[in-house]
């Protein structure tokens, strides 16, 4: 995995938003990602991921991890991730950009969505009982369950690593921890990224 | 488009619709509210309780929807709640409502973070904020088990979409472009109503 990692990163340039075919293609890959976000959009963040670190090259891996923490941190939805990413994707052409860049990114991957469910809540009363609707439902259930557990391992996989590559130990077990205290209690998380941040800042968890 | 309901059996009568000025406040109110957390619980106070705009099963109906479609369910509530009333323009105000504070906020700390971020200090901090976060992303899947836990068809599909994303190069959208067809095929109704 590292020298795979290493090698990737040697071939990835920042790609500017100043060139316009590349904000044209970002601007697509958004607006189409859009309308595969299903159950509540976390299912997108694996797919975040592999456009700003691996397409785009506008963050590295714990760059990736850090906005992820900041989105799920601060108040409102965290989908607002997105206009992170944008941000970082500016960044280099100077705040006022990257600040351009974030509005623009979160309007993307809001615009489709947004317009499909109002054409919805237009047309709830016809596609209620429809079999179509019915079988949506039920079938794409299962498969944000499959996409929803290999976005956690991404996101594990890309926070809980050393700089050199490495898994980090002590993170992974942090993080399962977490996970039991999300899934068995109703402890706010920010309590387990304060304490996480502390165990960072005396050293127990590096990268 | 209320006026084809049935009649409801709230006890209170709802208010009058809002505008786009009202619908844009209220959602404002709503995302200021949740600072902390609790956003659907809020909107539900605020949207049912307070300026009495919708019934609670009108609510609960939206929410529903939310969760249906594509988008995160709080945007998608807020776009169902302004769509109600005012059509695409109420939607898209009621967006603006719920998003431009915490948006403008997240900014702001993104601006932070990207000035700062490579002193060591602030970077020894997030290598343990991530691990709790990334412990949170992986709460997500186990959060939605329990409800697939007796259908093997569910957990098989869930099954192989997860080792079709994680340990092969294929991409989300061609995944749920062949898993979502035959699995509605699997779950069509054969019962018709």
């Amino acid at each position: 995995m590292a020298p795979f990692a290493l090698l990737a990163a040697a071939a990835c340039h920042h790609a500017r938003l100043s060139d316009l075919a590349t904000l044209a293609q970002v601007i697509g890959e958004f607006l189409s990602l859009s309308l595969f976000s299903l159950g509540g959009g976390n299912t997108l963040l694996a797919e975040y991921h592999h456009l700003s670190v691996n397409v785009f090259c506008w963050l590295t891996d714990s760059q990736f991890a850090d906005l992820y923490a900041l989105a799920e941190a601060a108040p409102g939805p965290s989908s607002m991730i997105v206009g992170l990413l944008g941000l970082g994707a500016g960044w280099p052409d100077g705040p006022a950009l990257a600040l351009l860049s974030g509005y623009g990114a979160e309007l993307a991957i809001l615009l489709p969505s947004t317009l499909v469910m109002v054409l919805a809540c237009l047309r709830w009363r016809q596609m209620e009982h429809s079999p179509w609707r019915i079988a949506f439902e039920r079938g794409l259930g299962p498969i944000t369950l499959g996409i929803l557990f290999s976005v956690g391992l991404k996101i594990v996989r890309t926070a809980d690593v050393t700089r050199a590559g490495a898994l980090s130990v002590p993170g992974v077990i942090v993080s399962v921890v977490v996970c039991v205290l999300m899934l068995r209690t109703r402890i706010s998380p920010l309590w387990f990224m304060a304490i996480a941040g502390g165990l960072g800042a005396l050293g127990i968890i590096n990268r | 488009m209320t006026e084809a309901d049935p009649p409801t059996m709230t006890p209170v009568p709802p208010a009058a619709p809002p505008s786009h000025r009202h619908l844009f406040l209220g959602m404002l109110q709503v995302a200021l509210s949740a600072f902390g957390g609790g956003l659907s619980a809020w909107s539900q106070r605020i949207v049912v309780e307070q300026k009495r705009w919708m019934t609670n099963e009108q609510f609960l109906t939206g929410l529903t929807v939310a969760r249906l479609f594509p988008g995160p369910n709080q945007i998608n509530m807020a776009v169902y709640i302004g769509a109600e009333f005012r059509g695409l323009s109420g939607a898209l105000v009621a967006l603006a409502g719920m998003l431009l504070v915490p948006f403008t906020l997240l900014m702001g700390l993104g601006l932070l973070y990207f000035s700062v971020h490579e002193l060591p200090a602030i970077d020894r901090v997030l290598a343990g904020v991530v691990a709790a976060a990334a412990g949170m992303a992986l709460s997500m899947g186990f959060k939605i088990l329990d409800q697939y836990w007796k259908d093997p068809m569910a957990l098989l599909l869930a099954l192989v979409v997860f080792l079709a994303l994680s340990f092969t190069h294929l991409r989300l959208i061609p995944v749920v472009l062949i898993s979502a067809p035959l699995a509605m095929a699997w779950y069509w109704p054969r019962h018709p109503q």
